[in-house]
């Protein structure tokens, strides 16, 4: 009698199914074409086996490893700040007793928004010339200046991350605020009791509890770090003179506009590699947060 | 820019369809015929696309738009079908910047559109949609070259006039060269509520526009055999006028992460003195609805450098894939948008035409109308067209500015001096060109 | 008396730090967000106006015109309405069921490897979009789903599935293994003891991971970009680039179509927001 697959294996079959075709596939293919000169124009350089050359190209190549270095200080900044703002936001609505239904809601309000949108929306309230806060600024007597806010190295940097922050604050908010919801009451009315300082009950038990909660918001996050691509695409597409270039708007543009998809590929490998490094690192500190809780199921 | 285009166009559209219709006869006969398209997309450029119902009920084939998408987003799209081979649509829109990349995507139209027509074409548009020998696309009436647009009442003050002419020894009067620009720009700025100029500090965009200004101070982009040129003498005068402007405050700060929109939508906030730029303003800029400049625009031929006029251009047009399975129908529907009768409802809109007589017709038109603007524009036009110029037809061209666009940026933001920027640009240039075996 | 004076109004202070923290962090969360409502209804001028117009003036014609003709500052708003309606749902639901059944044999089967597939099944939500889109248009090509609903379909099926079996996964394992039993012994199939004992259950939790699922489809543009091209698939992201042109933007206009966007997204989420925050308690973390 032929053997049954098992049920487990069976339910999870259709799940193994999509992936596979829409992820695994295409990845084999990228993988295979980061070997070649592959350029998008002409589809015979597929076939030309160029071995490690486009790899041994990336790691010679300074403005690869400073768009490399730039992503990961980037995201570092972007998913710290994130959690500490979410923590906070997070906090202050907990306090709120009237009207939490829509103030939950206008928190997601960002979460409504297309990356592609952030872009461009930023893109026009940091324009110096015309935009939102240079005239917020110059009205109020704040500056006379005309900031550019886009073209300043460190101020470029500045305005990405606030539009990745605005976007990507409320994730952490609202999974903190589920956190905070589902704390029992008993051990903070015992410490109330044992004359402990609100910042000590937070330090020593809000905080333990919470933690969980952050790194799943984190998980989530780091799955879809990428999405900052489309940001900064449309607000300074890496520019001026490569000071907000990350890798991802170097692989777009070496990839698609240079038609050099071989290249563009193996920076892709990268930038996967590096996506995987930062769930994986996150994982890890979910399950250790869990264990802690004894939440291990 | 959109209200004053779409009443021109429309009024436009209904008197030459009033006047003529399209003849069964000039166009064949393709019923049943089933056309795939690729066309693109945006306010300015889908007014012409009304106009297929005519082709399709004068030939009895069918027009199906398969995609319709923005400038780059159509030319990402192109270059990927041509990775998939799904290449097998018959039209699709074309740019002489972007013509030289698709390699064998694209038929050669000498073969299928008679010599006398090509004839009507203005001959710079179409030595500039020719590549190796190829007719790869028959221009439409979007051609762009840039012309100066300035603010008309900074040369009515008298007392600005005395100023400028004490500290600059000249008259002050609409420049007519770049050093002049130069020294305008600097004198009206007063930053951050008022702009001397601006320019495009981003992509290709700016790299177009050092190319013009090299080429105006007797440069080349690159040399006869190809190699990299423009990091001579000519290069870094071309080079140092960008960053002077910038040094001086004389052009907004944010100008280096400016692209063509936001040079228009800064001209017509009436803060920006001087602005070359593209005809599609043109209305817009004169327009109150749309426009704080509106009244106060005048328009002139792009100033001179060292050596010449010059003018970066570039077109829009149309081409028939080689793997199209009726390229005579497909050839017909591109020689029908790119008619004298398209181009002429077309350019109603405020585009350029790329055909003699369309050029003619309107000139006359608007020297005989009312709308003294109008006159005043295209005369202007009219006159830097003459100095229009393409790009290195290469298919590496784009790849190029992709390279030189940063380091342009690094010398003007001051990151690097001019002459090492231009040097490292020019290597990478060169080590790309080898890698592609042009030398 | 004079302490508990101290005491009171430090509370009082401490409230009004309070009201004024959180009416700091709304206005910043909102103002970029309504500045884009806002722009939808003023006229073009007055956008890009230097100095700044402050007292906005009111005007439809951004509406108007983006449901004009083509040519005529028309988009086909209904079409991108429709195709992302129909590719957000459906992605949603069956991501959903594919993600259920996932998250059930995560959470109530023991079998060798069971980490490792599931820290397999989440990398590959890691993978950044922009680096599948070329290769995986070049699958889809091969395929001949390119430009249709069940190509886009099935890109975000596949990137939805991993969250969704996470969170349901963590709602499984909540739900005490007897309840389930008792089911069965009452008669009921495994299958039946699923719909009636533990779906009810986990229905917050499967509503948190469908919301994320959706505003995820809902808003994405990388490979949307890439796999859509005419008007019958093209999602709304995706026409939000059709008010660029190689020189100029449309930005009253991108701002008129993006408040299209953005409300049926705010509905919904308002809606379930409720099962949300419960969802989000017990899923994520307990599991």
């Amino acid at each position: 009698m032929r053997r049954r697959l098992p049920e487990w294996f069976l339910l999870l079959l259709p799940a193994i199914i999509i992936i596979a075709a829409v992820v695994l596939i295409p990845l084999i293919f990228s993988l295979y074409s980061s070997f070649t000169p592959y350029k998008l124009t002409r589809p015979s350089t597929l076939w030309k086996w160029i071995g490690f050359r486009n790899y041994e190209r990336i790691l010679e190549d300074w403005k690869f490893w400073a768009a490399f270095g730039r992503t990961v200080l980037v995201l570092t900044i972007a998913l710290n700040l994130e959690m500490l703002l979410g923590l906070g936001i997070a906090l202050l609505v907990n306090k709120v007793t009237w009207g939490q239904r829509t103030l939950r809601t206008i928190l997601m309000f960002p979460m409504m928004f297309s990356p592609i949108l952030v872009g461009f929306q930023f893109k026009f309230i940091f324009n110096d010339n015309v935009g939102l806060v240079n005239n917020v600024l110059q009205s109020t007597g704040l500056s006379d200046a005309a900031l550019p806010w886009l073209v300043d190295g460190k101020l470029a940097l500045f305005s990405i991350l606030f539009a990745e922050i605005w976007m990507s604050t409320s994730v952490f908010a609202i999974l903190i605020l589920a956190g905070l919801f589902a704390m029992p009451r008993d051990p903070l009315e015992a410490a109330k009791v044992d004359g402990c300082t609100p910042w000590q009950s937070f330090r020593h038990i809000t905080l333990p509890f919470l933690m969980p909660f952050i790194f799943i918001a984190m998980t989530i996050r780091s799955l879809d770090v990428a999405r900052a691509y489309d940001i900064v695409q449309i607000m300074t597409g890496g520019g001026p003179a490569r000071r907000t270039e990350l890798i991802w708007t170097l692989m777009a543009r070496t990839g698609y506009v240079d038609a050099k998809m071989g290249l563009a590929n193996a920076m892709g490998y990268v930038s996967i590699l590096l996506s995987i490094a930062f769930t994986v690192y996150f994982f890890k500190k979910l399950s250790a947060a869990r264990a802690q809780l004894g939440m291990t199921g | 820019m959109k209200y004053s285009i779409f009443r021109a166009l429309v009024a436009c559209t209904a008197l030459v369809s009033s006047v003529e219709s399209v003849s069964a006869a000039d166009y064949g006969s393709f019923p049943g015929v089933t056309i795939d398209a690729k066309l693109i997309g945006g306010q300015q450029y889908e007014g012409l696309y009304g106009r297929i119902a005519d082709w399709e009920a004068a030939t009895g084939g069918k027009v199906n738009i398969i995609s319709k998408k923005s400038h780059f987003e159509i030319d990402k799209e192109i270059k990927s079908d041509m990775a998939a081979g799904t290449t097998s649509w018959c039209v699709g829109s074309n740019h002489s910047s972007f013509a030289p990349q698709y390699e064998g995507l694209y038929v050669d139209l000498n073969e299928l559109v008679p010599a006398d027509e090509i004839a009507e074409f203005v001959p710079g548009n179409i030595k500039a949609s020719t590549v190796n020998g190829e007719l790869l696309m028959l221009p439409r009436a979007q051609f762009d070259v840039s012309v100066l647009y300035y603010l008309k009442s900074n040369y009515e003050d008298e007392e600005k006039a005395k100023a400028f002419e004490a500290e600059y020894g000249y008259p002050l009067a609409v420049p007519e060269t770049w050093d002049q620009v130069k020294d305008q720009a600097i004198f009206f700025a007063d930053p951050p509520n008022f702009y001397g100029t601006q320019y495009a500090g981003k992509d290709e965009a700016i790299v177009g526009r050092f190319y013009e200004l090299l080429v105006a101070e007797g440069g080349q982009y690159l040399a006869d055999d190809l190699r990299p040129a423009f990091n001579s003498d000519a290069g870094q005068r071309a080079l140092q006028w960008f960053v002077d402007l910038y040094e001086a405050q004389a052009v907004p700060a944010g100008t280096t992460s400016y692209v063509w929109d936001d040079l228009g939508q800064g001209f017509a906030s009436g803060t920006v003195a001087l602005n070359l730029d593209w005809p599609g303003w043109a209305g817009f800029f004169n327009d109150p609805e749309s426009s704080k400049a509106a009244g106060n625009v005048g328009v002139a031929v792009q100033p001179m450098g060292s050596v010449t006029r010059t003018g970066w251009s570039g077109h829009h047009g149309f081409s028939v894939t080689s793997d199209c399975e009726n390229k005579e129908a497909a050839a017909s529907l591109v020689r029908f948008l790119t008619s004298e009768e398209s181009q002429l409802a077309e350019s109603a809109g405020g585009s350029l035409p790329t055909r003699s007589a369309v050029w003619e017709a309107n000139l006359a038109a608007a020297n005989s109308g009312d709308d003294a603007f109008r006159a005043e524009a295209l005369a202007a036009f009219a006159e830097g067209a003459k100095y229009a110029f393409a790009v290195p037809p290469i298919a590496e061209w784009v790849e190029s500015t992709n390279i030189v666009f940063p380091e342009l940026q690094a010398a003007i933001v001051g990151d690097k001096s001019v002459e090492d920027a231009l040097n490292d640009a020019a290597a990478e240039v060169d080590e790309m060109m080898q890698d592609a075996g042009h030398y | 008396m004079d302490r508990n004076k101290t005491h009171r109004n430090r509370r009082r202070l401490l409230k009004v730090l309070h009201f004024l923290g959180l009416f700091l962090v709304m206005a910043v969360i909102c103002i970029p967000g309504l500045w884009i409502v806002l722009n939808s209804f003023r006229p073009t001028v007055e956008i890009m106006a230097k100095p700044p117009v402050w007292n906005p003036s009111f005007t439809l014609d951004h509406y108007r015109a983006m449901f004009g003709g083509a040519g005529e500052g028309g988009v086909p708003v209904f079409s991108y309405l429709w195709n992302s309606i129909v590719v957000s749902v459906v992605s949603t639901f069956v991501a959903i069921l594919i993600g259920m059944s996932g998250g059930y044999a995560f959470a109530r089967y023991r079998f060798k490897g069971k980490s490792g597939y599931f820290v397999g099944l989440m990398l590959f939500r890691a993978v950044p979009g922009v680096a599948l889109s070329l290769p995986l248009f070049i699958v889809f090509a091969r395929l001949g789903i390119i430009d249709t609903h069940f190509g886009l379909i099935l890109a975000y099926v596949a990137m939805n599935v991993p969250f969704t079996i996470w969170l349901t996964d963590g709602f499984f394992r909540q739900i005490p293994k007897e309840l389930h039993e008792a089911a069965e012994i009452d008669g009921c199939t495994r299958w039946q003891a699923f719909w009636r004992v533990e779906f009810p259950v986990a229905r917050s939790g499967i509503a948190s991971a469908a919301i994320f699922a959706f505003l995820t489809s809902w808003n994405e543009f990388a490979l949307a970009s890439q796999l859509t091209r005419s008007v019958g698939s093209k999602t709304m992201p995706v026409g939000l680039l059709d008010f660029t042109a190689e020189f100029t933007i449309n930005w009253g206009g991108m701002c008129a179509l993006a408040v299209l966007m953005i409300l049926p997204a705010l509905i919904l989420t308002f809606i379930v927001q409720k099962h949300l925050i419960a969802g989000l308690t017990f899923g994520g973390v307990k599991g």
